[in-house]
């Protein structure tokens, strides 16, 4: 095990080291660790090959002289081999440590925990406790956060099961557009292939493992798309009209756009992003809440209450 | 996520950036890299033995890294050539890539030059990555609120919340002796000594909407009250993802009954009422009466419109 490494660690200096191509027969003569038979050999340094690229890192083939048809030689470019950051400051070090922490030590921790040790390589120190921020942790929830922007990255078609709000478990296929953390929740936005609308999900309601295929080949992110925005399953502009009684409904109240006192109740607006929720919402706050408008609203939690009475009474 | 290499790639890995970051802290304790890298020192020593072996071909000492460690301090020299570190992986660059966002959401919008360098940055890594600027983090939680959560937990000093109480609706102001910050269910929570309630409370963190640090008593009371709990049978009459998640049941099935313990009878008259016809609470029978009371006072008030 020892000697595998060690052979792959010469490997990787002597192939950075080197200003042209390096033959096999050049690498097999000068590096440590080749033995045994050609075939040996030649079967070695095919799988340290695919080793090192499994390891992000990249082997040019190259000729020697492009004039004769030579051997096939090997290098590594150290422009590709190292973290290309660019002119960096202290601060920005700082920055970017403090990133790399906001981790939980959970699996996407071990992740950030290499990215810092490699920010520390750059020998800029850095100062976090001038960045005026104090940040919570970011957690993948177990989550395959890597397969999720891989995706994004290259367009690909996520298949998935997911909960929806009658509590029964549908395929879907999606291509991501956008991966955002909110309130302690992961949100994956995507152009839903069923009906080629962008739909938003909350990942942990994902009831079992995600696949990725390859995506259709003329994807094109939709435009305006901002994931920034309040995620909703189906999107709508609606607005609600709802009065609240003053010191009370704190959680209507966030929800709101406007707000306008009337005496011992204010009447505030909501954009409506989902029915059955914003109901649901109101019926919690009980007589400290009264909708007014849209009578889509105001129906369905009349037709709650009324249950509600039949079911306790 | 968990490192997909086997052994000797991993190690290799590590050989690969050790050098680099011994470069840059030349001097470093032998333990604290064994810490930093995640091994013990026996393996460390052996990682060092390893690299001592290597450098360029023709390796004589001319050739060899330099490595000094028999002090328990370790120094290299004639390593050039591994002395950068190496490129982020795909992954590296995303966690980096979120953790900036959220970063940049806990910093104060007067802060221009940090919040400019902080895209700047972020725009540089996806380019590194080739990564669509797609990904976003954001901190719910006010400012101030976490800065002074932090200095509290930091100094190991009390701290005056106002809180505001989902299931009461109020919002209320408590003295607390914040213990650590937790997770559960994807939220937040400050796990604290309540002085107010005398009792050990799990504060929501983006219901805190103001904090500042104050002095108390460090020693907290032996007899803190035991809160009690009740039980609740609740039956399915519609399943729903709502209800499902409201009361943690993993399954739920029509016409069946489960049990369901809270602290609170607030909390579970607001949770029935919130579940509309999708439940029934079937005891406590005072609770199942109050909830019929309320529901016929607003249905009366609604057809009096």
């Amino acid at each position: 095990m020892s000697r595998k490494s060690e052979r792959l660690v010469n490997l990787t200096i002597a192939l950075l080291a080197t200003k042209r191509y390096l033959t096999k027969t050049e690498i097999f003569n000068s590096v440590e660790g080749y033995e045994g038979t050609p075939e040996t050999k030649e079967r070695m340094f095919e799988r340290d090959k695919d080793d090192l690229r499994s390891l992000g890192i990249d082997i040019e083939v190259g000729s020697f002289d492009p004039l004769f048809n030579d051997e096939a030689g090997y290098k590594i470019k150290q422009e590709k081999y190292q973290f290309e950051l660019g002119d960096v400051s202290s601060i920005e070090i700082s920055l970017l440590s403090l990133a790399a922490e906001a981790w939980q030590e959970a699996s996407f921790g071990d992740v950030a925990q290499r990215a810092l040790l490699k920010l520390r390589s750059i020998g800029i120190p850095s100062d976090e406790l001038s960045i005026p921020a104090t940040i919570h942790k970011l957690n993948d929830g177990g989550q395959d956060l890597s397969l999720i922007t891989k995706a994004i990255a290259q367009s690909q078609s996520l298949a998935f099961p997911y909960l929806d709000s009658t509590l029964s478990i549908k395929m879907r296929s999606v291509v991501p557009i956008a991966l955002s953390t909110r309130n302690g929740f992961w949100y994956l936005s995507g152009v839903d292939q069923d009906n080629q609308e962008i739909r938003t999900f909350r990942v942990d309601r994902i009831s079992s493992a995600i696949t990725a295929s390859e995506g259709p080949g003329d994807f094109k992110t939709p435009p305006g798309f901002d994931s920034s925005k309040v995620p909703s399953e189906s999107p709508s502009h609606d607005l609600a009209l709802i009065d609240v009684r003053v010191g009370k409904a704190s959680s209507l109240r966030t929800l709101a756009t406007s707000t306008q006192s009337l005496g011992e109740w204010d009447q505030i607006t909501i954009p409506i992003l989902n029915l059955d929720w914003l109901c649901s919402i109101v019926l919690w706050h009980g007589p400290d809440a009264f909708v007014q408008e849209p009578a889509s609203l105001r129906d369905l939690v009349v037709e709650h209450l009324a249950a509600l009475v039949e079911n306790h009474g | 996520m968990v490192s997909k290499f086997s052994a000797p790639l991993e190690r290799t890995a590590r050989l690969l950036d050790l050098v680099p970051y011994i470069s840059s802290h030349q001097g470093i304790s032998l333990k604290e890299l064994a810490k930093l890298f995640k091994v013990d020192e026996s393996q460390m020593t052996s990682d060092l033995t390893t690299l001592w072996m290597c450098g360029l071909p023709g390796y004589t000492p001319l050739e060899l890294m330099d490595l000094n460690f028999e002090s328990g301090f370790v120094t290299i020299h004639n390593a050039e050539t591994l002395s950068k570190p190496r490129s982020i992986t795909f992954d590296e660059g995303v966690a980096l890539v979120l953790g900036l966002d959220l970063l940049r959401s806990a910093i104060s919008p007067e802060r221009k030059d940090l919040l400019e360098r902080i895209d700047l940055l972020s725009q540089r890594l996806a380019g590194l990555i080739k990564l669509p600027s797609a990904l976003s983090a954001t901190s719910v939680v006010n400012q101030e609120v976490s800065a002074a959560i932090s200095n509290a937990l930091k100094s190991r000093m009390g701290l005056e919340i106002s809180y505001h109480s989902l299931y009461r609706d109020e919002i209320s102001t408590r003295i607390i002796l914040p213990i650590e910050i937790v997770e559960s269910e994807g939220q937040l929570y400050l796990s604290s000594y309540c002085y107010t309630a005398s009792d050990f409370r799990q504060f929501r963190i983006d219901r805190i909407q103001g904090a500042a640090v104050q002095e108390v008593l460090q020693e907290i009371p032996k007899s803190s009250v035991q809160q009690s709990r009740y039980t609740c049978t609740i039956k399915v009459l519609t399943p729903t993802r709502a209800v499902a998640e409201r009361f943690k049941q993993s399954e739920l099935q029509v016409n069946t009954a489960f049990d369901f313990e809270t602290y609170s009878f607030q909390w579970i008259e607001r949770s029935i009422m919130a579940s509309g016809r999708a439940v029934c609470l079937q005891s406590p029978p005072d609770v199942r009466k109050s909830i019929a009371v309320m529901a016929q006072t607003m249905l009366d008030r609604y057809k009096a419109r």
